[in-house]
């Protein structure tokens, strides 16, 4: 189609070729405006009000200006340092772990695809359909020495309880695991499919050269889908920075054992609710969701990931 | 490649599977299987059937049948989010993909970060927009949120790019169509397999979600089965006995059963829908 490969005409430049798609009568205006204008308004109501009204009420309460009080007394929160020392931590241990399963299992698969890649495939998938408290039940079962078919390993670590496998520092140990069961299993899908687009003579022509298949992964393939890498990363980063669920279904297994405000969101959701003190959550929330936009913000403008106009080819 | 670096191969992707699914096939079996047996048998034994239906009938009984309530609910809420979620995402998604009209660019860059952003980041600020506007713990909290999703209109504006040629609706407009028409005639029809890859995805993220029901419901009748799971976790023990409440009938062949239940639909449908899976993930996964 010539009309979806033309890129757009800025504003002013040169006579715009006249299609009759971007002859704009008031017919259709009107027709636009039916089409997008009801997403329009969920967009702005439960899309951006929410942070604006987040943002209001972290400096106002009732009606009179508070001046960022409530944003200091949130950083001075010793709970703050504890939260944010433990969701650093976890994606410390857990991101690099992800990345190094990811691509091993799919450069592994596409090494020799085969007629079981893509039922395995689907065995490394099939795990992202067990989340939030499903998720948490399925692996305090896992930790359970008693019910878990991982019993040997855990007798090997010394685990005698789901109890003990929760305290202290061990959690992020098994948020890591479980964290990885859930998510690699999309993005190896993702990666393989990349793998896959690569273009087939520069692979021959490196078997050709005699490459080993290590080189070739190494040397070919790793650079040409090291986007896909930054978004894996990137968007791991982003949704293990929101740390929420996990470690509160977690808890309810092991009384005790997790602090309420471990991560980062649990802290405001304490505040939110515990508290009552929705200035301190606005500023806490709104401060994680800076989090969320600047690595949106990173995908978007650094990995060309997203179309953002019908002139970009994906 | 020689025989070693083959079996090393074959041996890796294996013990990869064996994390994978062990733990899935664990909960397959697990409701089969007698409490007892579930502590003191071999780990992946099979028990009988007619465990599965005293499990399933002590689990009904728990709080007079809340369990079905649950599910109920959880279907109540996906239905209508994804419903409301189609209403809005593939007009939108088809405008922004055949039409130039102002604020165009805004709306798709805008539609693309709250795609990628974390959903989590937004459930807090949520929950104050719904209390200031005395929203929180009705059911509309929960729907008018999730139907609200980005990731289906980019769905939606990628199909329509790359599958409904100009030359189409430039036809139907020389035939006198409205451009409301030649959405609803031409444009809808074409894009039925996109609507229900959206549909799919969509229903897949209301059925999963914890954090915001959690946040906007207290009352555990209006709950989602993923919330009841953490509610049935925490009044019984099942997992942990040490909490008491031992007298309840819910041990860990019914946690095992109302935890499969809670996953099902998604694993049925990742089983038949694979191909369909990998055509979403492909197109820019949204990662809960």
């Amino acid at each position: 189609m010539k009309t979806l490969t033309t890129p757009r005409p800025p504003a002013a430049a040169a006579p715009a070729p006249v299609t009759p798609r971007r002859r704009r009568r008031p017919a259709r205006r009107a027709a636009v405006w039916i089409l997008v204008g009801p997403y329009t308004v969920f967009l702005v109501v439960f899309g951006l009000a929410p942070a604006g009204y987040a943002l209001w009420t972290s400096f106002v309460d009732n009606g009179s200006f508070t001046g960022g009080h409530d944003w200091v007394t949130v950083l001075e929160d010793y709970r703050l340092g504890d939260a944010a020392a433990n969701v650093a931590t976890y994606l410390l241990l857990w991101l690099p772990i992800l990345l190094l399963t990811v691509l091993s299992l799919a450069f592994t698969l596409h090494a020799r695809p085969g007629r079981t890649t893509s039922a395995l495939q689907l065995v490394y998938y099939l795990p992202g359909a067990v989340t939030g408290s499903a998720a948490a039940l399925l692996w305090l079962f896992m930790v359970s020495p008693d019910s878990s078919p991982f019993s040997p390993l855990l007798k090997l670590l010394d685990v005698h309880s789901a109890t003990e496998a929760l305290s202290g520092g061990s959690v992020i140990a098994v948020l890591t695991v479980m964290g990885v069961a859930v998510h690699a299993g999309g993005w190896i899908v993702v990666l393989y499919g990349a793998l896959n687009a690569l273009p087939k003579d520069v692979l021959e022509a490196a078997q050709v050269d005699g490459a080993s298949a290590w080189r070739t992964m190494w040397h070919i393939k790793l650079p040409m889908v090291r986007t896909y890498v930054a978004f894996v990363l990137i968007s791991s980063f982003a949704s293990g920075s929101q740390v929420f669920v996990e470690p509160s279904v977690l808890s309810t297994g092991a009384p005790g054992q997790i602090s309420p405000t471990w991560s980062v969101n649990q802290l405001a959701y304490t505040y939110a609710t515990q508290d009552g003190d929705f200035g301190k959550a606005a500023a806490l929330s709104l401060a994680m969701l800076a989090v969320g936009v600047l690595a949106a913000w990173i995908v978007i403008t650094r990995t060309r990931m997203y179309a953002t106009d019908s002139s970009d080819s994906r | 490649m020689t025989a070693l670096s083959r079996g090393a191969r074959a041996l890796f992707l294996l013990g990869a599977a064996v994390f994978f699914g062990l733990p899935l096939l664990w909960l397959l079996l697990a409701p089969t299987r007698t409490a007892d047996d579930l502590t003191t048998g071999s780990p992946l034994g099979f028990g009988s059937l007619g465990n599965v239906g005293d499990a399933w009938s002590h689990l009904t009984s728990y709080n007079d049948g809340q369990i079905t309530l649950w599910i109920g609910n959880s279907i109540i809420y996906a239905a209508a989010s994804v419903a409301i979620s189609l209403l809005l995402c593939v007009p939108a998604g088809y405008a922004l993909a055949k039409h130039d009209f102002a604020g165009r660019r805004a709306l798709l860059t805008l539609s693309i970060v709250t795609m990628i952003l974390p959903p989590a980041a937004l459930v807090l600020p949520l929950y104050l927009e719904m209390s200031a506007l005395d929203l929180t713990g009705t059911v509309w909290s929960v729907i008018l949120p999730l139907s609200f999703y980005p990731f289906g209109v980019y769905l939606a504006f990628l199909h329509f790019q790359a599958n409904l040629p100009d030359s189409l609706l430039d036809a139907g407009r020389v035939d006198g169509a409205s451009e409301l028409r030649l959405f609803w005639s031409v444009a809808v029809p074409l894009a039925r397999p996109a609507i229900a890859l959206i549909a799919f995805f969509g229903f897949v993220r209301c059925w999963t979600d914890f954090f915001l029901p959690f946040v906007m419901l207290s009352d555990d009748r209006t709950f989602t089965l993923q919330l009841g799971l953490m509610s049935l976790l925490q009044s019984t023990g099942a997992v942990n006995n040490s909490s008491g409440f031992a007298d309840l009938d819910i041990h860990q062949p019914e946690a095992a059963l109302a935890g499969l239940v809670a996953c099902a639909p998604l694993l049925i449908g990742f089983v038949l829908a694979q191909r369909f899976l990998r055509t979403g993930l492909l197109a820019g996964a949204e990662k809960g």
